[in-house]
């Protein structure tokens, strides 16, 4: 029936979210800011997808794979000519919230100069669903839910065993304890840049793949990120999972209440009430001195 | 003729720039308060006011304040997260509450009509005057120097230099007796007021209105206009919007097509932002501080 269709596209775009609630949530951690930079990062991937796939035609792998390194490359330059300089001045978090919110829009608006407004697709054969109790879900949609919680599998016993992931963890917790630990903060902050633009790359590509891409599509979806952050909890990387997974889900199941046009408003009223009445999240701890005062 | 048709086109939305990041100046520069959901004041005053003047009749100058006042109303629901919130919380839940703001504008069509707009909103008319060209440039100039001097009054008087302590520490605030919660409040009023007015002037000189008019990107657009002027600053503010809003149009000349005019818009306004938070936070006329607000 219709209900559980709408409940199983929230499950396919909560994943998306989560994807990018996860690669939100690293940077907050470990460079303590709300950065809008993974809506661009997303956009950028599911571009060079396209630009290498169907423009170039190179073999599908092979494009994915330089995509990811093209979507890395722009982190690394975000980070070198914005967020480093801003971190030597010891910028507030709304200064760097400001700035990523003009990262953001510098790099759509050179995809929207290079690409045009115009929506493209990578014309992949529609497969035919499978029937689930009378909802359709597609093989690539199945994929899609698949590896976005694979990867958050992989990222959880990164973050536990890796030697970057302690590092990671250190500097979240403590920046001043890590360095004197001799942890190299301004490394593994690099780093941490790297790992979230390869999630939203991956999130980004998925959606090209499944959907079709344009210029603004990074936006909502870093703002539904962030909302699925709040939400699981700011700042914890398994929580993103669930506050995805939630957002996905009451959204879509909510425009069997209201008219579909309402959908993206429903995520941000949750936003809203979630950071009223719940700002540390389902899955956080309270901390009081970082929301109110 | 045409030319001076343009420049006063160009004057008055200046103007109207003007009002917008002078009244948003004093919520983010004097008070603290990271308001990234400034657009949706604007929005609702334009709305309020055309659809007073489209359903009712009701005269101009009645519309153009029920346009600020229901702004300034409608602050008041913002006012609970404000009053919460801290630093970027406070940034997020107001970007979320524009974002839905224009949602709601785009979906309530029975009110709003949603993505077809509002056309055919009346040129005001007071004393008989109807207004066009010249003579609505002088409306809005005298709105704007109007705003520009009692917010200037504003921050000179006690309540001004309150305000200003809880943007410094808003903890020696409380302690010195202060009802910040009160505040706040009356700041992010008088701020959505003045923006609400901007969207009535908005409104009634382009005679059409629709959601596109009052997306994220104009928030974006006035808080670049008070970093570039220097933040806390009133003469900066209004140096800030006649920058932003004269430096694309010299993009008007150049033979591109408007699709690729939007989009190099775009990138000035947030490449000017960026460098302008690295290299000189504290805008041009501003004084040295550390960051754009020290929260």
């Amino acid at each position: 029936m219709a209900l559980l269709q709408l409940l199983l596209n929230g499950i396919i775009a909560g994943s998306i979210y989560a994807l990018i609630a996860a690669s939100f949530s690293l940077i907050f951690n470990i460079v303590k800011f709300m950065d809008l930079s993974p809506g661009a990062t997303f956009v950028v991937a599911a571009f060079s997808a396209y630009s290498f796939h169907i423009l170039l035609s190179i073999p599908f792998i092979l494009a994915i794979l330089l995509a990811l390194v093209v979507t890395v490359i722009t982190a690394l330059l975000i980070n070198l000519l914005v967020y480093k300089p801003l971190r030597k001045r010891g910028a507030d978090p709304f200064t760097l919230l400001l700035s990523s919110f003009g990262v953001f829009l510098t790099v759509t608006g050179i995809i929207l100069l290079i690409f045009g407004a115009e929506i493209h697709t990578f014309g992949l054969p529609i497969a035919k669903g499978y029937d689930l109790f009378g909802a359709i879900i597609t093989p690539l949609q199945v994929w899609l839910v698949i590896i976005s919680v694979l990867l958050f599998v992989v990222l959880f016993f990164f973050m536990k065993t890796t030697k970057l992931g302690k590092a990671m963890r250190a500097v979240a917790d403590e920046k001043q304890v890590a360095a004197t630990l001799g942890i190299n903060v301004e490394k593994t902050t690099t780093k941490t840049f790297v790992i979230s633009a390869i999630l939203a790359g991956i999130a980004g590509i998925l959606v090209g793949l499944e959907q079709n891409i344009e210029h603004n599509m990074g936006f909502a979806v870093i703002l539904k990120g962030i909302t699925a952050s709040v939400v699981g909890g700011i700042g914890n990387v398994s929580a993103a999972l669930l506050g995805g997974f939630l957002i996905g889900i009451v959204e879509n199941v909510g425009i069997w209440y209201l008219p579909s046009g309402y959908k993206d408003g429903i995520a941000f009223v949750i936003l809203i009430l979630f950071l009223l009445l719940r700002p540390q999240g389902i899955l956080g701890t309270r901390t009081r001195e970082e929301t109110s005062g | 003729m045409a030319l001076e048709a343009y420049i006063i086109h160009i004057l008055i939305i200046i103007g109207i720039y003007v009002i917008l990041a002078l009244s948003l100046d004093l919520a983010i520069g004097y008070t603290g308060l990271l308001n990234i959901g400034h657009v949706a004041f604007y929005a609702v005053g334009a709305y309020t006011s055309a659809l007073l003047a489209l359903n009712f009749g009701t005269p101009f100058l009645i519309s153009f304040l029920a346009g600020g006042i229901i702004a300034g109303i409608f602050s008041l629901v913002v006012a609970i997260p404000a009053l919460k919130l801290r630093g970027d919380y406070l940034a997020v839940a107001t970007l979320g509450l524009a974002i839905i703001v224009e949602n709601i504008l785009k979906n309530w069509t029975s009110l709003t009509r949603g993505p077809l707009g509002l056309p055919g909103i009346p040129k005001p008319t007071i004393f008989g005057i109807t207004l066009t060209g010249i003579t609505y440039l002088a409306l809005v100039i005298v709105v704007g120097v109007v705003t520009y001097y009692l917010l200037r009054y504003l921050i000179k008087t006690p309540f001004g230099r309150i305000l200003q302590a809880i943007r410094e520490d808003e903890l020696v605030a409380k302690s010195l007796g202060k009802n910040v919660t009160k505040y706040k409040t009356q700041a992010l009023l008088i701020s959505a007021f003045f923006a609400g007015l901007a969207g009535s002037l908005y409104a009634h000189y382009i005679t059409f209105i629709d959601p596109t008019s009052f997306s994220i990107l104009e928030s974006v657009l006035i808080i670049s206009m008070i970093v570039v002027g220097g933040i806390a600053t009133l003469k900066g503010a209004i140096i800030g919007a006649i920058i932003l809003i004269l430096l694309p149009e010299a993009l008007r000349f150049l033979p591109l097509p408007s699709s690729m005019i939007g989009a190099l818009r775009q990138i000035i306004y947030a490449v000017l932002l960026v460098v302008l938070l690295i290299k000189r936070p504290q805008g041009l006329l501003g004084k040295k501080t550390e960051g754009v607000v020290t929260t």
